[in-house]
């Protein structure tokens, strides 16, 4: 902090207070969670609660700690991971190359969509029983589930995403008489990230939604497995952790992608 | 535009408010809730097997309050079994029950007020059941396969001691949690190598689309499952007349299952549930019907239910010790076997499963 | 060269033709396992059996009562929750951080919760279904009044409004595009949780509960009618919401 206001010089003031305010902000962001932590802390002690609808904090938090501790935590975790990105990796690719071919060729779309929309309206969960018939409860089920959630998404955004980019950028490329390939590498495809971006974000958003359904249904380990063994046991401070475990997982998810579309825009840029 | 979204304030706070949990006051019209931690064959409202079972079939809680009608029964089965029980008791939804040992000590664990008040459905024995060509011919095959259960239930508690019995932890094998329907399903299309269950097995066996390979029936007492009528407390306090009347109840239906000249219409009174009537014949064959269906809360049921809960807390399936002081209520049950003299019609068992003399 | 839309529909008919064509065959032909691939016949004969005999319009009304109410609430709750956090700065600050944690769970993992907290019977089911319609339109209210113009504030400052009336003239009017794509979203989620809230939470009437048992017996004819039925309320509610949204933003111009 030394070294800070040392830099800024003559600014010292509007820093150290922009500074503090940027302190303050990520602590307000924090007071509420506090607040909430230390009424469920109150309600536990005094008993507001019966203890089988809100086990005390410190509980779970120890119960947390176990479960790090005896690996349970990390390797339901990685189940979950592993079907998600298996099943999203598979979704995306089969969805990005729907999309593209959608978003090029009218004629294909104008084939391929509506059979896809009426696909596409049945809720991912109304595929499980229909799945479970047909391939079992393995792992296969799983990926194709995830797969599913992800693809209707970001064929959908891809698509749309391809269609936004301005005829005008196409016509360029036709003046500068672009190949096929060209014209989707250099033209279409940069133009339409944002929107594929979207889409995936969306599908992973969904995929991860999808994984936690089927493993309520049907598994023998992953988080959602957690879920229900915490509910039939009555442990809910259990069902909180893989609660957290799952909103977490979510996040890094959420922000991971964000990350990588900033990284994808700034190469964009510097392409063009 | 502000009347618009003003309305739709209103119309959402007055949906809130409907929603919003509603507790049972205790003035006229009252509404006894009694659940059930099973279901009938595709979701039926009936169960089969105990004398709650017959209870329900033949409108005994029904019948008892005829004259009532302020008063009201109303039926819940439950696709979660005991755990679901659990969540309704915790809710205050449901004001009695039929479940099974585990449950409700996991529930009684967890600090839920409730009291046991007679026995039901007890000495259960428990299936084994394998998928046709899984190789699997004895317990110790189990080994890291594929096994149903539905975790939380008396069943659940079982099955880890006969696989106890057998040198296996529940780690040792894969663990696939099912309820009844979702596990006949999987065993048939072989989603998964076996399942502990119950009629639902035999029946699987019977149509050869599985094989049962064991039973408890037969092997260890210590093997069998307990099961009860727990109340919730609140409303046996705020109600002890008509708690006394619906134990009255269940205690006629019990007399009535444990007469053996009504077996064969005590099986087609269970039939109901959809299970046939010769799975059922095997489910109780050499079993006395009074063996099965006793109500009595004698040492043999207590000091289970005590061997239950230092085995429950034993294989992790309860973190904290439960005490069982002031949980079982003979009270009601010893006052309608007083009323109607039934004093000798069930033999009471010790704590070392022998007959106690009468 | 722009294509006749007879000729654009008639293309978007092709492949569910052939699929058809191909379904019927291969029942014909006995090309699959009946058990897998019920032949067409089959299928409407189920369907037909379940609206006739076993309610099958009550089982779908009653999802639906279930749907709207819970969209209804979770669509109030939202637009109040959204609104109150977007122009006041202390819950800006304070409670948006929370909410944007607490959104990250899955819709689905918050079952075993709302079970123990709600136990059984419709008022779980109401709950799940409204906290899935209340996550996008609170969220998407909250976006949408952030991003009102900074002249029409000025404006609302310049004619003294009072809060009340900066909410109802300014804020929701310039955030209704964002709204309407909130509760597009809401309607299409809670029509998820319904499904969901009847698979996982206690049996009763519904379709949800219609496929589920279906699956348990084995009856693919009927788990592809609950299918259907899912897939075209789920085209109904895709319809509704567009129409909704539109109509919303032709009100606001």
């Amino acid at each position: 902090m030394a070294t800070y206001l040392e830099l800024s010089g003559h600014k010292t003031s509007a820093n150290w207070r922009r500074f503090l305010s940027g302190q303050f902000f990520s602590l307000s962001a924090l007071l509420l969670p506090v607040m909430l932590i230390g009424l469920w802390w109150l309600a536990s002690e005094r008993g507001w609660l019966p203890e089988q609808i809100l086990p005390a904090p410190a509980y779970v938090l120890q119960t947390g700690r176990d479960m790090i501790a005896s690996g349970e935590l990390l390797y339901h975790a990685a189940v979950s991971l592993r079907r998600v990105i298996f099943g999203f990796a598979i979704g995306a690719v089969l969805g990005l190359a729907l999309g593209i071919a959608m978003g090029l060729s009218p004629r294909f779309e104008d084939y391929a969509k509506p059979t896809f929309l009426a696909f596409a309206q049945i809720p991912t969960l109304g595929w499980i029983p229909l799945l479970m018939l047909l391939v079992g409860i393995e792992e296969t089920l799983k990926i194709i589930i995830i797969a599913k959630g992800a693809l209707v998404p970001i064929t959908l955004n891809t698509l749309s995403g391809i269609r936004s980019v301005p005829g005008k950028y196409v016509e360029v490329g036709k003046a500068l008489r672009f190949s096929r390939w060209q014209t989707l590498r250099l033209i279409v495809l940069p133009g339409a990230i944002p929107s594929i971006f979207t889409g995936i974000r969306n599908g992973l958003t969904h995929a991860w939604t999808s994984l936690v359904g089927v493993e309520l249904l049907a598994s023998s380990e992953g988080l959602g497995y957690l879920l229900v063994w915490g509910r039939q046991m009555f442990w809910l401070d259990t069902v909180i952790i893989a609660m957290i475990v799952i909103g977490l997982i979510g996040f890094a998810m959420d922000k991971g992608l964000n990350g990588s579309e900033v990284f994808v825009q700034r190469w964009k840029k510097e392409g063009l | 535009m502000k009347r618009a979204f003003l309305s739709r304030v209103a119309a959402g706070l007055a949906l809130m408010l409907a929603a919003a949990p509603v507790t049972a006051r205790a003035e006229e019209p009252l509404v006894i809730h009694v659940g059930y931690a099973a279901i009938g064959v595709d979701n039926r409202p009936y169960a089969e097997g105990t004398s709650a079972a017959t209870a329900r079939a033949g409108e005994f809680l029904e019948k008892e309050f005829a004259k009532d009608p302020s008063i009201k029964i109303e039926w819940t089965f439950f696709k979660g079994a005991g755990p679901a029980v659990n969540e309704g008791f915790a809710n205050d939804q449901l004001d009695f029950a039929y479940q099974g040992d585990l449950p409700s000590l996991i529930g009684r664990a967890n600090g839920l007020k409730t009291k046991y008040l007679l026995a039901s459905g007890a000495r259960k024995p428990l299936y084994l059941a394998v998928a046709k060509d899984s190789g699997i011919k004895s317990i110790g095959d189990l080994k890291g396969r594929k096994i149903a259960l539905q975790r939380g239930t008396n069943g659940h508690l079982a099955a880890i001691k006969v696989l106890e019995a057998h040198g296996l932890k529940e780690r040792d094998v894969q663990v696939v949690n099912l309820d009844s329907a979702g596990t006949v399903a999987a065993l048939t299309s072989k989603d998964i190598d076996a399942a502990f269950g119950d009629t639902q097995l035999i029946n699987l066996a019977v149509k050869s689309a599985a094989d049962v390979i064991y039973t408890t029936k037969g092997d260890d007492p210590r093997f069998g499952r307990n099961a009860g009528i727990i109340g919730r407390q609140a409303f046996i306090d705020a109600h002890p007349e008509i708690t006394q009347r619906v134990v009255d109840a269940f205690v006629k239906a019990a007399q009535w299952s444990s007469d053996e000249p009504n077996r064969a219409a005590l099986l087609e009174l269970w039939h109901k549930s959809g299970t046939p009537v010769p799975i059922l014949e095997e489910y109780f064959k050499g079993d006395t019907l009074a063996y099965r269906n006793s109500p009595l809360i004698d040492d043999l049921l207590v000091s289970q239910y005590k061997e239950q809960a230092a085995k429950s807390k034993e294989f992790g399936l309860i973190r904290r010790d439960v005490d069982l002081d002031g949980w079982f209520e003979p009270r009601y049950l010893n006052n309608a076997i007083e009323r109607f003299s039934l004093q000798h019609f069930w033999q009471a068992y010790g704590a070392d499963g022998k007959p106690v003399a009468s | 060269m722009a294509e006749t839309r007879l000729v654009r529909v008639r293309r978007g008919l092709t492949l569910p033709f052939l699929l058809l064509v191909a379904w019927e065959a291969s029942s014909r032909l006995g090309l699959v396992d009946p058990r897998f691939l019920p032949p067409i016949e089959d299928v409407a004969l189920t369907a037909k059996r379940e609206i006739i005999d076993n309610g099958l319009t009550g089982q779908l009304g009653t999802s639906l009562l279930r749907n709207i109410a819970g969209f209804l609430i979770g669509c109030a709750l939202g637009v109040s929750f959204g609104t109150l956090v977007a122009v006041t700065r202390l819950g800006d600050r304070l409670i948006m951080p929370t909410f944007n944690g607490l959104k990250q769970i899955s819709l689905l993992a918050w079952i075993p919760l709302i079970s123990v907290w709600f136990g059984f019977g419709e008022q779980a089911k109401v709950v799940f279904v409204a906290l899935a319609a209340f996550i996008p339109i609170a969220l998407n209210t909250y976006d949408g009044i952030k991003d009102a113009p900074a002249e029409l504030i000025e404006v609302g400052r310049a004619l003294r409004f009072r809060p009340w009336q900066r909410i109802t003239k300014i804020y929701l009017p310039s955030a209704l595009p964002t709204i309407a794509t909130g509760i597009h979203l809401g309607l299409i989620y809670s029509w998820l949780a319904t499904v969901g809230a009847e698979y996982f939470l206690a049996v009763g009437p519904g379709i949800g509960g219609l496929v589920i048992a279906g699956r348990e017996r084995f009856d693919m004819a009927l788990v592809m009618v609950g299918v259907i039925v899912l897939g075209l309320v789920g085209f109904a509610f895709n319809r509704l919401a567009g129409a909704a949204e539109a109509r919303l933003l032709r009100w606001r111009a």
